[in-house]
């Protein structure tokens, strides 16, 4: 189970702009690479910063920083930590000394300077109108396209602007957090067994990976094992989403490029597979079933296995449709070379989930941090090192078939048993627990008192991801852009939370 | 290559769900249905203490306990299922949705065990006036206010092989200027407050505005949140409302029928006097 070490604390050095510990390193001398840093509050209400880091051992080093005065910044060194700290700085006021960038990224113009809602009262926040300058690129030609918050399309919102020559993208700009809803402050105070519902709305097409994240780091608070027929159904629910996932994205892809005929194919496979499961479990999306301590309900290895048979039907399909669509040549010649995100970006930017492996990041928590039924199962972690749209298309459609043979392998081999081991969820709960969701590595961190919920915090693998699609438009035409956004399939809703 | 693809297209067989068949359907999206002969007190009391966004609640009527079920707050997460699992089941089928809100409401008498007022599902609507209604062609503009990406997920479903909604005449237009009808999905949060507004604006009259899903209908999980205005009805006014978590396709089918069959040209041309709500309106 991933780490569970109750605030450890880390060196801390000291000095005139804030507090600072030492960079974990891993073999090679690197810098370990980010998984997340947040905020919290300790007993008096003070301050706290944490930062994970994944050094390459099962857990994650996790450390804390008491905040005393300010903390200095480690985007710098760590450019992924630049969209938590500009985060940390929002919500709960911490100086963060030395950021090259500090700009308000959650709040917008109508949120008034000053208020911080996770150490704040925000009964009633006055509406205000402060400024947001955007990047401005000049020189001859330069123009500036802003896309968004509303799109053409049946799409989540969030503002694009682009500094273009010609057809060309110099700089691309997101302002996201269009969807902010304040998920994490409404996981105070919630009673520890409701907070999936809350984790279930982060995402909807991720619901149920939300649902195992939070879970398990529930569990793992209470050192509890759940039952293995829990665990290998939790798998498959796990491995179902992602399916559904990449064989939507890849539908998705078609749709960007005008291949109607494949796209509308990818659509009804994906259908069927969503009919499948309203048979096996009563719900489209796998939501309201997974609950800490393992499952609100059992379902029938009857059904299972006729999930199973579905899933078996579809993955033939797609991929005789993914043979079909990687063959066409003007598929090809739009998919190329299209949105390069180079390995160099990717690691910097700790980009996770199959936008890593299409940028020949060898990375997944399902075989890296196994948890769950996962260490039970073989299965390969496809990648490849050429980062643009195709590689993206060919990681999903991999994945797609993998996924497909772990749900066969595990539903012929069901556990019997229960599928629900009652926790005691009274005492002092800390706990964390990753998951490999379909858009990459999805981490939760929690604390709990007397039942409920102090805070919860979300690493969301769109969160990670999206600063690093500006470096794979860069260069290319403005008019790939859908299709570049497309082959990134970030949630919007999972990122702004 | 390309005769590859459409060869195998002609050869898959027809999936379209006939719309008799979708018209009140709600599988796969667990709303609940109250049995009501097998309701009590203390059961009606443990649904209200399960219900994690207060779709159950007793009212006091003549003295006489009620329980009150609205549909637009309800998550679908099921956990009502567990006080008594012959009291409340997974609905076979789902008429509540419309016009107006009181239309998502259900009360229950715990005294007698039975439905005050129940709505009498109107019989199967005829295939002529289906015909009638879907017939004329309806431009429908998808509006994200700030929803998971759930009600997203089951809108982009509608134009799928199986539902095909381009067969009633009903398309997804890009722009809210060549639209008829906005789905309003999501709580509307505080950054997209006013972009909401300035969509709907932008909308030429007639102009319809439905409210999808438990959050665009009520808040939802999110209801009460710093970081959300509220439902979508406290921005913009609202003609219809879709409830569920998330509505599954059949269900939204049902419910923009539902809402195409009340708002007659009449009620949709009073609409244009109508301004949205002036208090708690972001500036």
């Amino acid at each position: 189970m991933n780490a569970n070490t109750p605030l450890p604390i880390p060196t801390v050095e000291g000095g005139p702009q804030g507090a600072m510990f030492t960079l974990p390193h891993v073999k090679d001398g690197c810098v370990a690479r980010l998984v997340t840093v947040f905020g919290s509050l300790g007993p008096g209400r003070e301050r706290r910063v944490h930062y994970v880091f994944d050094v390459g051992t099962h857990d994650y080093k996790q450390m804390m920083l008491p905040v005393e005065g300010a903390v200095r910044s480690i985007a710098l060194q760590v450019p992924a930590a630049s969209w938590y700290e500009r985060e940390l700085h929002d919500q709960y006021g911490v100086e963060v000394s030395g950021h090259p960038d500090l700009r308000p990224l959650v709040f917008h113009e109508n949120w008034p300077d000053g208020v911080h809602p996770m150490v704040d009262p925000v009964d009633r926040v006055p509406w205000a109108s402060r400024e947001y300058r955007f990047l401005t690129v000049q020189g001859n030609g330069i123009a500036e396209v802003a896309v968004g918050p509303v799109h053409a399309g049946v799409i989540e919102p969030g503002h694009f602007r682009f500094s273009v020559v010609g057809d060309t993208v110099l700089h691309l700009e997101l302002r996201h957090f269009y969807t902010h809803k304040g998920t994490e402050k409404l996981f105070e105070e919630t009673l520890v067994n409701a907070g999936t519902m809350i984790a279930e709305s982060v995402s909807g097409d991720n619901c149920f990976a939300h649902a195992v994240a939070y879970s398990q780091a529930v569990e793992n608070a209470c050192r509890a094992d759940i039952p293995t027929r829990a665990s290998a159904i939790r798998l498959i629910g796990l491995e179902f989403e992602r399916l559904v996932c990449h064989i939507s994205d890849v539908g998705g892809l078609c749709t960007d490029v005008g291949f109607s005929v494949a796209a509308a194919s990818a659509t009804r496979i994906k259908e069927s597979l969503l009919q499948a499961s309203s048979e096996c479990c009563g719900t489209r999306y796998w939501r309201g079933i997974g609950v800490p301590g393992g499952l609100r309900f059992d379902v029938e290895s009857r059904k299972v296995l006729e999930l199973s048979q579905a899933v078996s039907l579809a993955a033939r399909q797609f991929s005789d449709l993914a043979r079909v669509i990687l063959e066409t040549p003007s598929i090809q010649n739009r998919f190329e070379t299209a949105g390069i995100l180079r390995g160099e970006a990717a690691r910097e930017l700790a980009v996770v989930g199959p936008v890593a492996r299409a940028s020949g990041i060898d990375l997944d928590v399902r075989r890296d941090h196994p948890y769950g039924h996962y260490d039970r199962v073989q299965f390969e972690v496809p990648v490849t090192h050429y980062g643009d749209v195709m590689a993206r298309a060919k990681i999903r459609i991999e994945e797609a078939a993998i996924s497909a043979r772990l749900i066969q392998q595990t539903a012929s081999a069901l556990p019997a048993g229960n599928v629900l081991t009652p926790l005691e969820l009274r005492g002092e709960l800390y706990g964390s627990s990753a998951v490999e969701s379909p858009r990459g590595e999805l981490y939760y961190w929690l604390e709990g008192h007397g039942g409920r919920l102090a805070r919860c915090h979300i690493k969301s693998p769109s969160f990670q991801n999206w600063p690093a699609m500006p470096f794979a438009v860069a260069n290319n035409i403005i008019a790939d852009f859908p299709l570049i956004n497309k082959s990134f399939n970030l949630s919007y809703s999972g990122c702004d939370r | 290559m390309i005769f590859e693809v459409i060869e195998r297209s002609l050869r898959q067989p027809n999936r379209v769900i006939p719309v008799e068949t979708l018209l009140g359907n709600c599988d796969g999206s667990r709303m609940p249905e109250v049995i009501a002969a097998q309701l009590t007190l203390a059961i009606a009391q443990r649904l209200v203490e399960v219900c994690p966004t207060a779709a159950f609640r007793i009212e006091e009527h003549d003295r006489r306990p009620r329980l009150k079920l609205s549909y637009g707050e309800c998550i679908g997460c099921g956990r009502c299922f567990e006080p008594s699992d012959r009291a409340v089941v997974a609905a076979k089928s789902f008429y509540w949705c419309g016009h107006a809100k009181d239309r998502l409401v259900r009360i229950w008498d715990l005294g007698s065990r039975s439905e005050v007022a129940p709505l009498q599902p109107e019989p199967k609507a005829a295939r002529g006036q289906i015909d009638s209604l879907f017939g004329r062609a309806l431009n429908i503009r998808q509006l994200d206010a700030g929803s998971c990406n759930g009600c997203e997920a089951e809108i982009t479903a509608l134009t799928n092989p199986y539902y095909d909604l381009e067969r009633f005449g009903i398309h997804f237009v890009a722009s809210p200027k060549h639209a008829d009808m906005l789905l309003v999905t999501g709580p509307v949060t505080r950054n997209m407050a006013n972009a909401v507004k300035a969509t709907y604006e932008a909308v030429p009259f007639p102009k319809l505005a439905v409210a999808v899903g438990a959050c665009g209908c009520s808040g939802g999980i999110f209801a009460g949140s710093h970081a959300v205005v509220g439902p979508v009805e406290a921005v913009i006014p609202v003609d219809g409302y879709i409830p569920g978590c998330p509505p599954t396709p059949a269900m939204l089918v049902t419910g923009i029928l539902e809402v195409l069959r009340r708002c007659t040209a009449k009620t949709v041309h009073r609409s244009s006097d109508r301004r949205g709500p002036s208090s708690n309106d972001p500036p």
